[in-house]
């Protein structure tokens, strides 16, 4: 009787959260997989197409280019960003009391400002008139280069910034993982005779690849769907070269009108999404074993 | 050469200091326990001495070497912690080959230690297992395990026994000791708990407020305690201390405030007047219609091998351990008397101690046998 009322209980709990699910996602993404088996626009019937969107898809040179900017992308932010999140995490996690609250807010602002304000932060750094960090690329360059408007910088610019602005956030997950772990953990390795570096190795690692993995997957996810500071940096840039698969997207439905065709590079991504992370959730999680 | 000594030592954080010129030492084999109550400060100096806390004064050797400025690793010493530490992501085997690994011992002369190490401790079925698939008494043992298949020169517990439930902790209290005097290595267990201190140690370090209070085996300070701290500390039921004034004329003997006069052995040096507070241990308490102290029974608490009454005598509670089961019953008053027992006193305002109990004891009896007899 009493499971009946709990489960009475929990459907009404849940019931909001399901209606708005249903009606602003599930029900959306329906019609999107459908509408990609369409010729039609964003908003209108149009008419059936059938497999003609996928048989362009595979063919098309812009979508080609997207995807690959995506992935170049990704591969540029997840595993840095990863690394250095880790690294500065283990920094914060020595410091006690405000000055480690300090240093973690230093790390943590940057993801609290909106892109478009990372977007011009960034954009007035490394203008090549006044920015400030010019000097330093062209000592390493040997001549000004500006980042943002050359193809082959334009993306590990962006990641840069990127990870600029997100790594915050992940500092603050391996910094929790880390202070799950016992002090007395570390303090029975070292006197089992373990120095900070095998005290890292064996224990210290091991114990946070867990979240390792949820930083990884995090962004592995959040940086597949990126759009917005890709498209602030390439605005009125060599746009089709450097855009990323959402902006494609973007593109299509709402500059171009073509929302048949923008449903199917949309559930393209869906599918590449869903199979990377699964992938890498299998890869991560035998590992952790 | 004493195995662990410590010298002065001291532990401040900033201007305050916690810890003040403590000194003593443990012999070679010896099984010393640091007790007293929580945050008198004995875990702190066994993570001194393991390297896990600094030391601000003093030296602590260990072997006749300063290790004040030596890291943990390089101490040779193992410890047990009280939430044992395991590694979690180590098999049991892991776990416990873990330090010679990092010493990169060869893998047989690993499997061999470790090996040995868990047919002591019973473990030899469990080695492939991961600490999150072993009860709390399993991973107690593999904590010990681990410290075991080092052999270092100095074993250290920090309440090792705390998180068992009650019948484990006594069976792993007369397991540990049985190891100890199998592997005769030199020990220091810290611990809370009067009764493991007690049935454990061969010599005691009773601390308090970050101080040591007194040193010595067990029996001595259950016999003697040093003062009135000590005497509420070790022995349970507690000690029971009554104010009073030494009693003018030719016998010596306590004027107790609540009424009664407790004759004393031969006291020489208490000016007539002194405030004292006397301490009679409740299984030294035996009902005598002679007995000096009338005290009225409020509880009775059977365990089974004693019968404990808790009384009120003039004013003062007073705890009363019996051998036998008797007819008692609330209200009812009892004449009591320190037969089985010393009488301790100790001075009113120190708290220290103010005779050697021995002849007091001698002598009272000798006195009711004279009595008796007379």
């Amino acid at each position: 009787m009493t499971r009946r009322r709990d489960m009475a209980v929990a459907f009404i709990l849940l019931l909001p959260f399901l209606a708005i699910y249903g009606v602003a996602f599930v029900y959306p993404t329906i019609d999107m997989v459908v509408l990609s088996l369409r010729k039609a626009p964003l908003i209108g019937a149009g008419e059936w197409a059938g497999l003609d969107n996928y048989v362009r898809l595979a063919g098309d040179r812009l979508f080609r280019i997207a995807t690959r900017n995506t992935l170049w992308f990704v591969a540029l932010t997840a595993p840095a960003s990863t690394v250095l999140a880790l690294l500065l995490a283990m920094g914060v996690a020595r410091l006690r009391g405000w000055l480690q609250a300090a240093v973690l807010a230093c790390f943590f602002l940057p993801f609290m400002l909106p892109v478009s304000v990372v977007y011009l932060i960034w954009h007035w750094i490394l203008d090549t008139h006044f920015g400030i960090a010019q000097p330093i690329v062209a000592a390493v360059a040997g001549r000004s280069v500006s980042i943002f408007r050359t193809v082959s910088t334009f993306m590990p610019g962006v990641a840069f910034v990127t990870v600029w602005a997100t790594v915050g956030f992940s500092v603050l997950l391996f910094l929790a993982g880390l202070r799950s772990i016992p002090q007395e953990t570390s303090e029975a390795a070292r006197l089992d005779g373990a120095g900070r570096i095998a005290l890292f190795r064996h224990v210290t690692w091991p114990l946070i690849w867990p979240v390792t993995a949820l930083v990884l997957t995090i962004q592995l996810i959040s940086h597949l769907k990126v759009f917005d500071i890709v498209y602030l940096f390439n605005l009125r840039g060599r746009v089709d070269e450097t855009m990323s698969l959402v902006q494609y997207v973007f593109r299509l439905a709402f500059q171009q009108n073509d929302g048949g065709y923008a449903a199917t590079v949309a559930v393209a991504i869906l599918v590449l999404v869903a199979v990377l992370s699964v992938l890498q959730f299998q890869l991560l999680r035998s590992r952790g074993q | 050469m004493p195995q662990v000594e410590f010298e002065k030592v001291g532990k401040s954080f900033g201007a305050l200091a916690v810890m003040r010129e403590l000194s003593f030492r443990i012999e070679d084999g010896e099984f010393a326990v640091l007790v007293g109550p929580s945050g008198c400060g004995k875990s702190t100096l066994l993570r001194m001495l393991a390297g896990l806390e600094e030391i601000t004064a003093g030296e602590i050797r260990i072997a006749g070497r300063a290790v004040n400025d030596l890291p943990a690793k390089d101490r040779d010493i193992a410890m047990v912690f009280q939430s044992y530490a395991l590694y979690p992501h180590m098999r049991v085997v892991e776990n416990m080959g873990f330090s010679l690994r990092l010493r990169r011992a060869p893998k047989a002369a690993i499997a061999e230690r470790v090996g040995a190490a868990a047919r002591t401790l019973g473990l030899d079925r469990l080695l492939e297992r991961y600490p999150r698939e072993l009860s709390g008494g399993q991973r107690q043992r593999v904590a010990m395990g681990r410290a075991l298949v080092r052999s270092p020169s100095v074993f250290l517990f920090d309440e090792p026994l705390s998180n068992l439930d009650a019948k484990l902790r006594v069976q792993m209290r007369t397991e540990l000791r049985h190891l100890h005097q199998k592997l005769g290595a030199t020990t220091i267990y810290v611990t809370h708990d009067q009764v493991e201190a007690m049935t454990m140690a061969d010599r005691i370090v009773m601390m308090r407020d970050g101080a040591i209070e007194q040193v010595g085996r067990p029996l001595e300070i259950y016999d003697r305690p040093a003062n009135h701290f000590v005497a509420g500390f070790i022995g349970s039921p507690a000690m029971n201390v009554l104010p009073g004034r030494i009693r003018a004329g030719a016998d010596p003997a306590v004027a107790l405030d609540g009424g009664g006069v407790l004759p004393l052995g031969h006291v020489p040096s208490l000016a007539p007047g002194r405030a004292v507070a006397v301490g009679i241990r409740p299984e030294h308490l035996r009902p005598d219609p002679d007995g000096p102290l009338l005290a009225e029974v409020e509880v009775i608490e059977p365990t089974g091998a004693e019968t404990d009454l808790s009384c009120r005598c003039g004013g003062q509670p007073l705890m009363v351990a019996l051998r036998d089961r008797g007819s008692y019953r609330p209200g009812q008053t009892l004449r009591l008397a320190p037969h089985a027992g010393p009488v301790h006193l100790f001075d009113a305002e120190t708290s220290a101690r103010l005779t050697h109990p021995e002849s007091m004891i001698q002598e009272y009896d000798d006195d009711r046998h004279e009595t008796r007899n007379g």
